[in-house]
C-alpha cells in the first residue's frame, strides 16, 4: 500500500499539495468541511474526509485533524498556508503522534512566531531590524515605554499584536492622541483574535519596499536560499501582486539580503521551507521584519525563475532527505509575477464575491503562464472563506516580455458571475510606473487611476451585448 | 463632357453645369430610404454600395438630411457625422447632398439662428450641395442657410417647392425663383422640389420652360417622387425643356414612393438623344448587383400598401410620408378609413388651410388634421398644437390666402380675434446660450462633448443623449448588416454571426443556449471570438399587466376635469413641465405629447396640487394612460 499524506488545508493550496503529492507516488488524502463538499480539490484527491460543518473551525481544530490523519493512517501532514500552518500545536501534535509534520519544527514556528522572540534571536546574530520595543507592559506603564520609544525614533510607529500576522493586527499610529485611544483597543483585539493581548511597537519606515528570501533547510544544517522576492504592491498589508527576483535593485544588495537571510534562518535553527522577509527604504537599507514558517502563496514565482519546486522539496526535506542542490548549482533567470485573482469588487472596497457562481470561466493558457486554481464552470464560491480563486503566475526572460505576456493572459481571462480584479490588474499592467517597476507599499494609495474601470469595455464584448440583447427580445429595440 | 468631382470650386461647378451638353444624375439614396424604408437603410448598406456609386459618376449623393439625421441617432444607432465621415472615405470624388429644411434644419420646428449657422458649418465640412426648401416657400425662412453655406464655400441649392391647383401657376413660380435668386446671387442650382411626384409631365415641362425663359442661365435641379409611376414622364419633360439635373436611385432598392431608377431614366433619355454625362451604366448595374442581397432584411419596413399611388394627385402626400402614413393607419387600426382620410378629407383640409405645400413640417399638419377630422367625428374638433402655430402664421405667412374664420373659431375658442391679434406672426426666436448647452451636455455625458455632439444635441437633445448612451453601452453598431441589427425573432442555436468592427478587427459570434433562471432572468450564452460568454437579462414587466380598460374621448375628457389627467391620443411624452407638488392652474401646461412628429401640449383643466406623474420624458403612451394626477383644491 503507498503511503499517504494528509493535507490539512483547502482552495488552490489543497490543489498544489496534492498534486506535489501524488507526483512522489504518495496518496493525497483530502479533509473538508461542509461549504467546501463542491470543491475541486476533494476530486483529485485520492481520498476525501469530511472533518464537520464548519466553516473554518474544522480546518483549525487540531484535535481533529491529527485524529483524521491516524485513522487514514498517513504518514504525514502538509499544513499549506493559512489555517494551522504557522499554528505550533499542530506541529507539535505530529510529533507526539508520532506523524511528520510538513514543516519546521514546534519550537521553532513557536520563536519566531512570537515576534518578540524572533526579535530576540535576530538582535543576537547582529542583524539589522526596524527599531522596536519588546512587549509592552499592560495599562499606563505600557503607554510610558510606548512615549520614551517615540521620543528615541519619532512617529509614526506601528503598534503589533505579538501574536499576529498576514497583516492582522497591526495598526500605524502618528500622534501621542492615537496612540492613547489605541494602545487598549489594540490589546483588547489582540486578546479576541489571537488570545494573547501582547502588542509592542516598531518605528515606521515609511513607503518601504517588501522584500523576502525564500529559504530551504534541511536537517544536516545545509541552508540555501531561492533568491529574492518582492511583494510591495500590498492592500492594507495584504500582498496582491509578487515578483521574482526583487529586479529593481543591484544583485549585489540582492545577494546580501539572500546571506543575510540564510544568516537569519541558521540562527533560528530552521528546517524545511520558510521566508525571511525584509523592508528596504528607499535608501536601500535593509531591515528584518519576520521569518514566515510555512509555505508562501507567491511561492510560485521562485518555483519559475528557480526551476526548484518548493512544496516537492518541503515534502522530500521532511522525510529525511537531504537537499538536492546545492547554492551554488541555484541560478534565478529571467522574471515571474504572480497577480492574486480574486473574487472581489475592488471598485467597492475589494468586497468579496462570495456566494456567486461562476458561470463562465475560459483560462489563458500557453508559454510561461502558470495557473493555480481550483475554481470551475458552474462552481459557487463559498462565502466563508477567503476569495482568491486562482493565481496567475507568468514567466518571461525580460521584464518588459513578463509585464506583455501578464497583459495577454489577464485580457484573455474570463471569468463571469463574480465580480473579480481582473479588470484591476489589467489597468495596473497598463500603468508606466509598473511598467518601468518604480513601485513600493504606497503603490495602491498613490495610483487611484487603477481603480477607474468598465468590466469588459472592449468593442466586441459592446456588440455581442447588443446581439445578446436582439437574441434574447427576438428584435432590436433600438431600431424600432 | 465629363464628370464633377467633389473638392471642384461652386463657381466652376455651376459653370460646367450651365455648359453641360446633357444632364447629370443625383442618387437620392436618402430620399429613397425615407420614402420606401422609413429611413431605415443602414450605413452599412451604403459602405456595400459606396464603390459602385462612387464609380457610376453621380453629380451628387443625397445621402444625409431630411429626417435621416434624426432618425440616424435613433433608429440606426449611427452617428450622422461619422456616416459622412466613412463614405466620404469610400468615396472621395462625388459630391455629398443633403437636404435642409431650412429654419426648421432637421427637425419640425424652427431652430435660433446661432443652432442654424452652427449645425451648417459642422455640416459643411462634409456636404457640398445643400438643397434647401421651406414648406410655405417663405424665403426668410432660408436666408440664414443660404448664408452659411455660402460662407462655407458650398453649394446652394435652394427650392421651390412645387404643386398643383389653381394657385400654382408659373407666374407664381417664376416671381418666388426672382425672389430666391435677389437673395441668393444667380451663382446657384435651383431645384424644383417636386416631392410628391406632382403634375403631368406636360406640366413639368412647362414649368421648367417658363424658368428659362426667364432666367435662361438658371441652373434647373429637377426632383420628383414615382408616387403615381409617372416620374420617368416628368424628368423626360423637365429634362427636354433644360433642367441640366435629376433624381433617381439605384434599382435594387427603388419603390413605389420614393425615386425611380437611374437606369431607367439614363435608357429613356438616351432614346431622346440625351446623353447622362459622366455616368456608367455598368457601375450602375454593379452597385445594384451588390445591394440586391440585402433588400430582404429590409422588408419589415417597406410600406403595408403595395404598389403606385396615382391618387396622390388628389391627396398629394409627399413620398416621404406615404409609408409612415399607412404604418400609422394600420397600428391605429384605420386602415379602412383610409379612402375616406386621402381621397376625400384630405383635399378638403388642404383648400381649407391655403392650399400650401405638403412637405414636412406642413404635410404632417395636413395628414394629422384629415385623421383626426375623419376619426373623431367632427372637422377641426381637436387641433393640434403645430395647427395653431400654423394658423396662427408662427411657420411663416400663408402663401396663397388665410383659411377661414370658423377654422379659427374652431381652434382658438370664441377669443379667436384677440388671440390672433396677440400672437398672430412669426415669433423671434431667442439664440441658445450654446456654453449653457455645452455644459448641460458634459454633464449628462459625464465628458466634454464633441463640436459635432453638441450640434446632435442642439437638434434632438433627448435623441442625441440616449444614442450617446447607446454608443457606450454597445459600440459602433453600424458594422452590423441589417441581417442582424434588424433580426426578426431570434437566432438560431449555433448560428455564428461575423462581421468586422469599427477598427477593422473580424469576429465571429456564436449564438449559444439560453436558459431562464429560477428569478426569471434569462442567461443568454454566447461564443465570442470563441470565449464564452453569458449575458444576464432581468425579467422584462410583461406588457398588458395592466387591465386594458379602453376610455372613450368623453371619458378621457371627464377625467381631466376631476385631475386624472390622461393621454388625449396615442404619442410620447415629449417634455414634462411640471412635478410632484407642483401648484398648477387652469389652462397651465403640464406636459406635450407627441405624435407624428406632431406636439400638443396637455393643460390642466383643474387648479391643484401635482400628486403624482406617471410619465416622463420618451414614454409612450396609449390613448387614455394616466400622465398625472392632480388634488383639486377645495373650492
Amino acid at each position: 500500500m503507498k503511503k499517504r499524506i494528509l493535507v490539512a488545508n483547502r482552495g488552490e493550496i489543497a490543489i498544489r499539495l496534492i498534486r506535489a503529492i501524488q507526483e512522489l507516488d504518495y496518496e493525497a488524502i483530502a479533509v473538508y468541511e461542509t461549504p467546501d463538499r463542491n470543491s475541486r480539490h476533494l476530486r483529485i484527491a485520492d481520498e476525501a474526509i469530511w472533518i464537520g460543518d464548519g466553516p473554518r473551525k474544522d480546518y483549525l481544530d487540531v484535535e481533529k485533524i491529527i485524529g483524521t490523519a491516524l485513522r487514514s493512517n498517513v504518514c504525514a501532514i502538509h499544513p499549506g498556508y493559512g489555517f494551522l500552518a504557522e499554528n505550533p500545536d499542530l506541529a507539535r501534535a505530529c510529533e507526539n503522534a508520532g506523524l511528520i509534520f510538513i514543516g519546521p519544527p514546534s519550537k521553532v514556528i513557536e520563536n519566531l512566531g512570537s515576534k518578540v522572540m524572533a526579535r530576540r534571536i535576530m538582535a543576537e546574530a547582529g542583524i539589522a531590524m526596524v527599531p522596536g520595543t519588546e512587549n509592552l507592559p499592560s495599562g499606563e506603564q505600557g503607554l510610558q515605554v510606548a512615549m520614551e520609544f517615540v521620543a528615541r525614533y519619532g512617529f509614526p510607529i506601528m503598534l503589533k499584536a505579538t501574536s499576529g500576522g498576514g497583516g492582522r493586527g497591526i495598526r500605524r499610529i502618528e500622534n501621542e492622541h492615537e496612540l492613547r485611544e489605541q494602545y487598549p483597543i489594540a490589546r483588547a483585539e489582540a486578546k479576541a483574535a489571537f488570545n494573547d493581548d501582547s502588542v509592542y511597537l516598531e518605528k515606521v519606515v515609511v513607503n518601504p519596499r517588501h522584500v523576502e528570501v525564500q529559504i530551504l533547510a534541511d536537517r544536516a544544517g545545509n541552508t540555501v536560499h531561492l533568491g529574492t522576492r518582492d511583494c510591495s504592491i500590498q492592500r492594507r498589508n495584504q500582498k496582491l501582486v509578487e515578483i521574482a527576483p526583487a529586479f529593481q535593485i543591484s544583485e549585489e544588495l540582492r545577494e546580501e539580503i539572500s546571506q543575510t537571510a540564510v544568516k537569519a534562518a541558521k540562527a533560528s535553527g530552521y528546517f524545511n521551507a520558510g521566508t525571511v522577509e525584509f523592508l528596504l527604504d528607499s535608501d536601500n537599507n535593509y531591515y528584518f521584519m519576520e521569518i514566515n514558517t510555512r509555505l508562501q502563496v507567491e511561492h510560485t514565482v521562485t518555483e519559475m525563475v528557480t526551476g526548484i519546486d518548493i512544496v516537492r522539496s518541503q515534502i522530500r526535506l521532511a522525510m529525511g532527505h537531504n537537499l538536492h542542490v546545492r547554492q551554488e548549482e541555484i541560478r534565478t533567470r529571467g522574471h515571474a509575477i504572480e497577480m492574486r485573482i480574486n473574487a472581489e469588487d475592488p471598485q467597492n472596497n475589494f468586497m468579496p464575491e462570495g456566494g456567486k457562481t461562476i458561470s463562465v470561466y475560459r483560462s489563458p493558457g500557453g508559454y510561461g503562464v502558470r495557473l493555480d486554481g481550483f475554481c470551475y464552470q458552474g462552481f459557487t464560491i463559498p462565502e466563508v472563506y477567503d476569495s482568491l480563486l486562482v493565481k496567475l503566475t507568468v514567466f518571461g526572460w525580460s521584464w518588459e516580455e513578463t509585464v506583455d505576456r501578464l497583459r495577454r493572459c489577464l485580457t484573455n481571462y474570463v471569468i463571469t458571475g463574480p465580480k473579480t480584479t481582473i479588470p484591476f490588474y489589467l489597468n495596473l499592467v497598463n500603468d508606466p510606473d509598473f511598467q518601468q517597476g518604480v513601485f513600493d507599499t504606497s503603490y495602491l494609495e498613490t495610483h487611484e487611476h487603477l481603480f477607474e474601470y468598465k468590466e469588459d469595455n472592449s468593442e466586441i464584448n459592446k456588440l455581442a451585448r447588443l446581439i445578446a440583447e436582439i437574441h434574447n427580445r427576438g428584435e432590436n429595440r433600438y431600431a424600432k | 463632357m465629363t464628370r464633377i468631382v467633389q473638392n471642384t470650386d461652386a463657381a466652376t461647378v455651376i459653370a460646367t453645369l450651365r455648359q453641360a451638353d446633357g444632364y447629370y444624375v443625383t442618387n437620392t439614396a436618402r430620399d429613397l430610404s425615407q420614402a420606401d424604408f422609413k429611413n431605415r437603410i443602414l450605413l452599412h448598406t451604403d459602405l456595400m454600395a459606396a464603390k459602385g456609386r462612387e464609380a457610376a459618376g453621380y453629380f451628387s449623393l443625397e445621402i444625409t438630411g431630411g429626417a435621416s439625421v434624426h432618425v440616424d441617432m435613433l433608429r440606426k444607432q449611427v452617428d450622422p457625422f461619422l456616416k459622412l465621415e466613412l463614405l466620404r472615405k469610400a468615396m472621395p470624388k462625388t459630391m455629398f447632398q443633403t437636404l435642409c429644411r431650412g429654419t426648421n434644419l432637421f427637425g419640425y420646428r424652427p431652430y435660433p439662428q446661432n443652432v442654424i449657422r452652427l449645425t451648417v458649418r459642422e455640416f459643411a465640412k462634409y456636404v457640398d450641395v445643400w438643397r434647401t426648401f421651406d414648406f410655405l416657400n417663405h424665403v426668410p425662412n432660408m436666408q440664414a442657410v443660404f448664408e452659411e453655406v455660402a460662407l462655407a464655400g458650398k453649394i446652394n441649392e435652394p427650392s421651390i417647392c412645387f404643386s398643383t391647383g389653381p394657385e400654382h401657376t408659373n407666374a407664381y413660380y417664376v416671381g418666388k425663383v426672382g425672389e430666391i435668386l435677389a437673395v441668393t446671387g444667380s451663382d446657384v442650382i435651383l431645384c424644383i422640389k417636386n416631392h410628391g411626384g406632382l403634375g403631368t409631365p406636360q406640366r413639368i415641362g412647362e414649368l421648367v420652360d417658363a424658368l428659362k425663359q426667364t432666367y435662361p442661365d438658371l441652373v434647373i435641379h429637377y426632383h420628383g417622387h414615382n408616387t403615381d409611376g409617372n416620374e420617368i414622364g416628368r424628368i423626360v419633360e423637365a429634362v427636354l425643356h433644360g433642367a441640366k439635373i435629376v433624381d433617381a436611385s439605384d434599382h435594387a432598392l427603388t419603390g413605389f414612393y420614393g425615386p425611380p431608377p437611374v437606369l431607367t431614366v439614363i435608357q429613356t433619355l438616351n432614346g431622346y438623344g440625351k446623353t447622362a454625362v459622366g455616368m456608367s451604366e455598368e457601375a450602375v448595374i454593379e452597385t445594384s448587383d451588390t445591394i440586391r442581397d440585402q433588400r430582404r432584411y429590409y422588408a419589415q419596413f417597406e410600406a403595408q400598401i403595395k404598389g403606385f399611388q396615382p391618387t396622390v394627385q388628389i391627396h398629394k402626400l409627399p413620398g416621404g410620408a406615404m409609408g409612415s402614413s399607412l404604418e400609422q393607419a394600420d397600428k391605429g387600426g384605420f386602415l379602412d378609413r383610409m379612402p375616406d382620410i386621402l381621397h376625400k378629407e384630405l383635399p378638403r383640409v388642404q383648400k381649407d388651410l391655403g392650399n400650401y405645400w405638403s412637405v414636412t413640417p406642413g404635410s404632417q399638419i395636413l395628414w394629422t388634421t384629415a385623421v383626426s377630422n375623419v376619426l373623431d367625428g367632427e372637422r377641426y374638433a381637436n387641433p393640434s398644437g403645430d395647427l395653431k402655430n400654423l394658423l396662427l402664421g408662427k411657420y411663416g405667412p400663408f402663401p396663397f390666402y388665410k383659411p377661414a374664420d370658423w377654422i379659427y373659431k374652431k381652434a382658438f375658442g370664441p377669443d379667436w380675434k384677440k388671440i390672433l391679434e396677440a400672437e398672430e406672426g412669426m415669433p423671434g426666436i431667442e439664440d441658445v446660450d450654446l456654453d449653457q448647452e455645452r455644459a448641460a451636455l458634459t454633464e449628462k455625458l459625464g465628458m466634454e462633448p464633441t463640436e459635432q455632439q453638441l450640434v446632435l444635441y442642439l437638434q434632438h437633445p433627448n435623441d442625441a443623449v440616449d444614442f450617446f448612451k447607446f454608443e457606450e453601452n454597445f459600440g459602433k453598431a453600424y458594422v452590423l448588416p441589417p441581417a442582424i441589427f434588424f433580426r426578426e425573432g431570434s437566432f438560431a442555436l449555433g448560428e455564428k454571426l461575423t462581421f468586422k468592427d469599427h477598427f477593422g478587427k473580424e469576429h465571429v459570434v456564436e449564438i449559444g443556449p439560453t436558459q431562464k433562471t429560477e428569478l426569471g432572468e434569462t442567461n443568454v450564452y454566447l461564443n465570442v471570438d470563441h470565449d464564452q460568454r453569458l449575458y444576464l437579462f432581468e425579467p422584462e414587466l410583461q406588457a398588458g399587466i395592466q387591465a386594458e380598460v379602453k376610455l372613450t374621448k368623453e371619458e378621457i375628457a371627464a377625467l381631466a376635469t376631476e385631475g386624472d389627467v390622461r393621454a388625449p391620443f396615442a404619442g410620447t411624452i415629449c417634455d414634462v413641465s411640471v412635478e410632484i407638488g407642483d401648484e398648477v392652474g387652469v389652462g397651465d401646461q403640464l406636459a406635450v405629447i407627441e405624435a407624428m412628429k406632431m406636439q400638443t401640449p396637455i393643460l390642466s383643466e383643474v387648479a391643484g396640487v401635482v400628486n403624482a406623474v406617471s410619465a416622463k420624458i420618451g414614454t409612450m403612451l396609449q390613448a387614455g394612460d394616466r400622465i398625472f394626477k392632480i388634488d383639486r383644491f377645495e373650492d
